[in-house]
């Protein structure tokens, strides 16, 4: 493994010092400008990664070109070496550390195919190594240099690159997009998106479309207006713009506040040329009064014409929303029958507990499935003070947080991680102190209350998260599978009929899909709030998958710094 | 049969008000005996009045007597003040005669079924009501109803609502908007089923300062929000119908209907003691002061029960089985 001890990135995080005060991070960065240590930059194939590719990516079983493995955001390996049957068998290969402090590991790497494949992994904040995804040797790391007074709302994660031609692009807590020279960690422009002082953040991971940086900001905590840009990949200059609050559908200037940020990747139709973007919470978050109306684009699934950002439909899973539920989780395209009929169609796994399974084209909904974890007076309006407010199912914190979602095509099954425990709400007009988050109103979860009377355990069975399996046609739930402990983070599905997937407890577990049942699992010490990625490498002939466990975020339950790579010969 | 409960929402409730689906333009409405207490409790009427079956608007007036309130008509007349000769009196008798047409279109609305996508039947509705809206928004009217009207608490709320039981020249408008005298007093009665909901609804004054999450001066006035709001939840039903068909029940659709008459209702209300102001001044300043805040009441009660009855559906609401 490579010696980090001198790296100049990995040191600049380990002596950033980062104060949580009230709902602020107060950062102090040694760091007036990036820098970036190169290790063995040389190795790293010279092969630019067009276009082409990653339309592939989704079945290419060689590669993992983008967050979701593909612009579906389907989560799914075409590689077919590890099996229910010999998963059993599967052994750790390497584990790294990323030397950079524990915590803030929500991400999902990026694997470009090559001799050797090489591995492009984040970890908050804003931190990104190369790696040789054979053995975890470090060709280069990177370190962006984030202001002080940024005000990421619940951690501060990153959750992935994306890679295109000859560079890698990375989003950065103070709402910037950076590219960076693929083969040397070089910083070659940045893009000021949008004013951290204004609230904007962000963590997510941007996706490269038809000569396109897609991406869009957090804030929805702060009174942000809520966007998706299109940036120039090569320059770095703002292609266009589409502000997720549309002004006509707002009363008076409250579209200003509305938040509707689109703060995870959005997924994409190339047959269409469609993005799907996964909206937030309309602003402010618990005060829905002084926000009249159904606060679009709030919510839920913000179809965009690719090329003009145009919107072409928008479905809302919490009109008028007064609980937090945003809908951050990717959309996941597939195409099933449905009625006899051969459709493409879109879903998604939100805060409010439901899948929604819509028409990719039109948005009309299809079907909307059972809960995929449990419910208890779902949509009482908080009342004025938190003792008067009744236990509400899906919490604040969802139903499903930010976690994408999986999914495979074989059996036609959708895996969602969620939380599971109940929140009080209230809203009040309480006194605001300056600098200090405003939420309109507040809101407690159980798991942090004490002396406190809980529900009944059949109506809350104690468990904080779960993982689902359903039929995102019929919307019945097959199994499901419950853990102690705060679950965030993703699933990843294989073609041979496997879901992986990690809790906060640390366990890294294989499940057979249709059964539910655990054919594998390995702890790793540490909270997974992160998700899955796997890749076959023709030079080893072996395959692999990739988890980091380290927590980080906005529930964690036990956090560390690893990134483990498990492998399988063919 | 469908029925208009409070929140929270139960389907069993039995507090709740029942309206029946008739051939003609019109819907029955009467109220639960819950509602009819709750009412006359806010009124400050402790005698009994009838039967929920037989409680009108005109019963409960001769109750309360003939008194006026001195601090309402005081926030009237400073309203008419305000906006005496800004007011375009053809604007609004044009958009009041379009919000009567829209609710006597209300049935064949409903009888059409669910709208096809990208029709607009309900954005079609609310049309003329929009121009009223866009009108006293560009006069002024809704920053100076904010800032002369009462808040929605208990006691403002009581008071509006006593007026506006005594505005008989003003509630009777609502017959040329094609209630019946039972609708009229299931409408003005609705603001009792949301009396906690309508403290959520502050005005934009009283919102704390230099918060970070959003600019207070972004918020627009209170009536502002409730008419324009209630004219956007009824716009959003050519979406929401067309778009969750596959949830959508006989019972979630009728609701929507009877909702937005509701909610037209009050800005009918609003829209005409607007309208006076303009030149006929027929109505007392107390009155007048009644009506809009009393109207926006109507609008936001409306807009709440039109979230948790149509737009939140539920497991239990939901109808069965998918596309």
């Amino acid at each position: 493994m490579t010696d980090l001890s001198n790296d100049k990135a990995v040191q600049a995080v380990k002596n950033t010092k980062v104060q949580k005060k009230d709902e602020f991070f107060v950062v102090d960065s040694p760091l007036n400008e990036p820098v970036t240590e190169t290790h063995a930059a040389d190795m790293i194939p010279e092969k630019n990664v067009t276009q082409e590719m990653l339309t592939g990516s989704g079945s290419n079983a060689d590669a993992w070109l983008m967050y979701g493995g593909g612009y579906k955001q389907q989560r799914h390996t075409t590689a077919d070496v590890i099996t229910p049957e010999n998963v059993g068998d599967l052994s750790l290969d390497w584990l790294f550390q990323t030397g950079t402090g524990s915590g803030e590991l929500e991400g999902s790497p990026v694997i470009v195919p090559g001799d050797p494949p090489v591995m492009y992994q984040t970890n908050g904040p804003n931190h990104v190594k190369a790696l040789n995804a054979r053995n975890g040797d470090v060709f280069w790391s990177y370190t962006y240099s984030n202001p002080n007074n940024i005000r990421p709302c619940c951690g501060l994660n990153n959750r992935g690159v994306a890679v295109y031609q000859d560079k890698v692009y990375m989003t950065t807590l103070d709402a910037n997009l950076v590219a960076l020279d693929r083969y040397t960690g070089e910083q070659q422009w940045q893009y000021n998106s949008a004013e951290p002082s204004e609230g904007y953040a962000n963590t997510e991971a941007p996706v490269v479309y038809n000569d396109m940086v897609i991406m869009g900001s957090g804030g929805g905590e702060f009174g942000v207006r809520g966007y998706v840009d299109a940036v120039d990949p090569e320059s770095g200059e703002q292609m266009w713009r589409r502000w997720t609050v549309p002004e006509d559908q707002w009363i008076g200037e409250s579209w200003q506040n509305g938040c509707s940020t689109v703060w995870m990747t959005p997924s994409i139709d190339t047959d269409s040329d469609t993005i799907y973007a996964p909206t937030g919470n309309p602003g402010p978050d618990v005060w829905a009064g002084v926000r009249p109306g159904l606060n679009p684009y709030s919510n839920g699934t913000l179809a965009l014409d690719a090329n003009s950002g145009e919107p072409q439909w928008h479905y809302n899973e919490s009109p008028h929303d007064w609980w937090d539920y945003d809908s951050p989780s990717p959309p996941v395209l597939f195409d099933a029958e449905v009625n006899g009929e051969e459709r493409r169609l879109t879903m998604s796994a939100g805060k409010v507990g439901w899948v929604f399974t819509m028409d990719a084209g039109n948005g009309q909904l299809v079907e909307r499935s059972e809960p995929f974890a449990q419910m208890l007076n779902t949509f009482d309006l908080p009342p004025a003070e938190l003792e008067d407010s009744p236990w509400i199912m899906p919490s604040a914190d969802g139903g499903s947080e930010w976690n994408p979602a999986s999914y495979d095509p074989n059996s036609q099954t959708v895996f969602v991680k969620a939380m599971n425990y109940p929140s009080k709400f209230q809203w009040d007009r309480e006194e605001y102190e300056t600098g200090r988050l405003y939420l309109g109103g507040g809101f407690t979860i159980a798991p942090e209350m004490d002396d406190v009377e809980y529900p009944p355990e059949e109506e809350w069975n104690r468990n904080l998260g779960v993982i689902t399996a359903l039929d995102p046609i019929s919307g019945e739930v097959k199994w499901q599978d419950w853990y102690d402990e705060f679950t965030m983070g993703g699933s990843m599905t294989t073609a041979t009929g496997l879901v992986f997937a990690g809790n906060g407890s640390g366990e890294f577990i294989a499940y057979d899909v249709e059964s539910g049942e655990r054919l594998w699992q390995f702890n790793l010490g540490a909270s997974i709030n992160a998700s899955p990625v796997s890749w076959y490498d023709p030079g080893t002939e072996k395959q692999y998958v990739a988890i980091q466990a380290g927590g980080g975020g906005l529930r964690s339950h036990k956090t560390g710094d690893a990134v483990a790579v498990f492998s399988m010969e063919a | 049969m469908a029925v208009l409960c409070r929140l929270p929402v139960s389907l069993s409730d039995q507090d709740c008000y029942t309206f029946g689906m008739e051939d003609s333009n019109r819907q029955g409405v009467t109220i639960g005996e819950e509602e009819r207490r709750d009412f006359l409790k806010l009124l400050g009427i402790t005698g009994s009045i009838g039967a929920a079956s037989q409680f009108s608007l005109s019963d409960v007036r001769n109750a309360l007597g003939s008194g006026t309130s001195s601090e309402l008509a005081a926030m009237g007349e400073a309203i008419r003040s305000d906006l005496t000769g800004a007011v375009d009196a053809d604007v609004l008798a044009s958009s009041m005669s379009g919000v009567a047409t829209a609710v006597d279109s209300l049935p064949a609305v409903r009888s059409a079924g669910f709208p096809a996508e990208d029709a607009t039947p309900y954005q079609e509705l609310t049309a003329p009501a929009w121009e009223a809206y866009r009108h006293l928004s560009d006069i002024g009217f809704f920053a100076s109803a904010e800032e002369h009207l009462p808040a929605y608490t208990s006691e403002g709320l009581a008071t509006t609502t006593q007026e506006l039981v005594r505005a008989e020249p003003l509630t009777s408008t609502l017959t040329d908007a094609g209630f019946s005298e039972e609708e009229i007093t299931a409408t003005v009665a609705s603001v009792t089923s949301q009396q906690e909901l309508l403290k959520h609804w502050v005005p934009a004054s009283d919102l704390p300062t230099d918060v970070s999450e959003f600019d207070p001066a972004n918020v627009g006035p209170l009536h502002q929000r409730a008419a324009g709001g209630a004219l956007l939840w009824i716009d959003g039903l050519d979406d929401h119908l067309w778009r969750n068909k596959v949830l959508i029940t006989d019972e979630i659709h009728d609701r929507g209907i009877e909702h937005t008459k509701t909610m037209l209702g009050g800005l009918h209300l609003m829209t005409a003691a607007a309208h006076d102001i303009a030149g006929p001044g027929e109505f007392e300043d107390a009155h007048l002061a009644a009506g809009l805040a009393g109207g926006a009441a109507i609008m936001i009660a409306g807009q709440e029960n039109m979230a948790a009855d149509v737009y939140r559906i539920t497991d239990d609401m939901r109808a069965d089985g998918g596309l």
